[in-house]
């Protein structure tokens, strides 16, 4: 590092490091949120946005109230509704345990995997599925490549 | 019902492709980078690898690498999985789907350098998958930012005069592509290229290239 | 919702910065490892920010995105610095797990199929592990690893008749719910037994 030479080659020697890759890299994403921070006076939150939350504290499903009925319409505010003709049908079904918890305790939206998770389900696997179809590929590839990692060992 | 409110780069659209709210387009830049993908994607089903000769310098032995059958295989599967993940990245209509698909890029990148015993070669793989994992972060975080500063994801309404995205939203998008394609990274590409297996290690280099046009077009766009 | 939304992305940026530097600084490459991971929340808190129902969805692909590649890039570590030292002695070996009749492995794996979904493919893994823990594993890894990638296979093909022939829902729902049954059950039960070594 401290051999001598003009600055481009001192610069290139740093640079021709794979070892110094992720540090270069982590060193341009630094810089790209100075400017970030700079400009942040300049940024603003859109209120007009898809899918919005609203919160009613004394629905037993709190935080994930979305109101509807379910196999009937619900409102969803989609990007393009027209793309999705049974958007809403699921929105705001629950399992009958979870319906039945519904019914007689205020706390089942404390838990998220106690019932399914209707807005969220229908933007997975309704509005958005091809995003869902990239997920779990990338989990398969990445767990093909753990499993062939592992396995080539033995 | 959809038109492309820009024209200037990729021209008008030919063909749109509809899944819910991502709707996908083929205007004559995306198809054109879209037939490229296709290209090699099939040139990575059908090709059979290089066989490597390693010459004794100075004399006149040299010998034949051994290519392990398996890991021909598994090299290619990733890069078909590679060729797919792009197919899918130039032609998204939205700036999740695409930020989605250009981490598959990414990791399938992981895949094929990293199946080798190479201990040189794995180095570099490892060193190139800490950067792609660093990646998401700027490339989900800019998607973030379009979402909350625009209140949407699609392109289409993206590319309208109307919206104006942030500077910082762009900048991360690019420099998420860098990091998960690599495309500036070239020493790192240097030392992985040192691997033998021609035709699938190509696809690291397609794939990236390809991320890294569809990335400017889509922010000098919007 | 103006000012908090800066306020908050003023707040991750400064995470990001100080994230970023010591990653610029760090040499060790299992501490980049763990840096990286810790980096990612950061990703994820910036999705956060939206606020709304979107976000929580965007979320889920974000959080296996880092999961995932996590997975990988480990296994390349300890690809890369050899470290595969079998493990001496078995983990724990309890003297039910001789005794312990096959068919409560059976009876969770039918019951995980009743559940069905992803909670039904949790049970029933919980059942194939069980499975292994006792009998012990030999040459499944591969079967087990097809199987799963038939079952991803299936459940992407439910997506798209979701997508291209939304007529046909009720048949892409049955497709879709058994494959991610199977899907979730060897893909935990791998992972399950993944380290164990010759004798879990």
């Amino acid at each position: 590092m401290t051999r001598p030479g003009l600055v481009i080659s001192r610069i290139s020697r740093v640079l021709s490091d794979y070892e110094n890759l992720s540090a270069l890299y982590a060193l341009l994403v630094v810089g790209g949120v100075i400017i970030g921070i700079v400009t942040l006076p300049f940024i603003g939150y859109d209120d007009d946005q898809l899918y919005p939350k609203t919160l009613d504290p004394s629905s037993s499903l709190h935080p994930y109230d979305r109101g509807g009925e379910p196999f009937g319409t619900t409102d969803v505010a989609a990007q393009y509704p027209e793309n999705s003709p049974y958007l809403g049908y699921v929105t705001a079904y629950l399992t009958p345990f979870s319906a039945f918890l519904a019914d007689s305790t205020m706390h089942l939206g404390t838990t998220i995997v106690s019932h399914p998770g209707g807005i969220t389900d229908e933007i997975l696997y309704n509005t958005r599925g091809l995003d869902t179809v990239v997920e779990t590929s990338i989990l398969f590839v990445a767990f093909a490549i753990a499993a062939y990692l592992f396995r080539r060992e033995e | 019902m959809f038109n492309l409110p820009v024209t200037n780069i990729g021209g008008s659209e030919l063909f749109v492709l509809e899944f819910g709210d991502i709707v996908n387009y083929f205007s004559v830049y995306t198809a054109a980078l879209f037939a490229f993908a296709l290209i090699f994607t099939a040139l990575a089903i059908v090709s059979r690898p290089e066989k490597m000769v390693d010459i004794a310098f100075g004399g006149d032995a040299y010998y034949t690498k051994e290519i392990d059958p398996g890991l021909l295989r598994f090299q290619r599967f990733m890069a078909i999985a590679c060729g797919l993940a792009t197919l899918g990245a130039v032609v998204s209509g939205d700036v999740f789907n695409f930020t989605l698909f250009v981490s598959m890029v990414g990791i399938t990148n992981i895949g094929i350098v990293a199946a080798y015993k190479n201990k040189h070669v794995l180095n570099a793989a490892f060193q190139y998958g800490i950067v792609a994992m660093l990646a998401t972060v700027p490339l989900f975080g800019g998607a973030a930012i379009v979402l909350a500063t625009t209140g949407t994801l699609s392109l289409w309404e993206l590319y309208t005069a109307a919206v104006a995205v942030p500077l910082i939203a762009k900048i991360f998008l690019v420099l998420g592509v860098m990091g998960e394609g690599m495309a500036p990274f070239y020493i790192a590409k240097a030392e992985i290229t040192r691997a033998q297996g021609a035709p699938f290690i190509l696809m690291v280099h397609v794939s990236s290239l390809l991320v890294f046009l569809r990335v400017v077009e889509i922010v000098i766009s919007m | 919702m103006d000012q908090v939304y800066v306020l908050g992305l003023l707040v991750v940026f400064a995470g990001v910065l100080i994230g970023f530097y010591a990653l610029m600084r760090e040499r060790d490459d299992l501490h980049r490892i763990l840096l990286t991971d810790l980096a990612e929340i950061l990703a994820l808190a910036l999705i956060a920010l939206v606020a709304t129902d979107l976000a929580e969805a965007l979320i889920l692909p974000g959080l296996v995105v880092g999961i995932s590649e996590l997975l990988a890039v480990s296994e390349v570590y300890l690809a890369k610095e050899d470290l595969r030292t079998p493990p001496t002695a078995p983990p724990f070996r309890i003297e039910v797990m001789e005794s312990a009749p096959g068919i409560m492995a059976l009876i969770l794996v039918a019951y995980g199929i009743i559940l069905s979904g992803f909670t039904g493919g949790a049970v029933a893994a919980v059942g194939a592990i069980f499975y292994f823990l006792c009998r012990g594993q030999n040459e499944q890894f591969a079967i087990i690893e097809t199987v799963s990638g038939y079952a991803w296979v299936f459940w992407i093909g439910a997506f798209f008749i979701f997508m291209l022939l939304p007529a046909y829902w009720f048949f892409a729902v049955m497709i879709a719910g058994g494959a991610i049954l199977v899907k979730v059950m060897a893909k935990m039960s791998l992972i399950g037994t993944m380290r164990g070594g010759e004798h879990v």
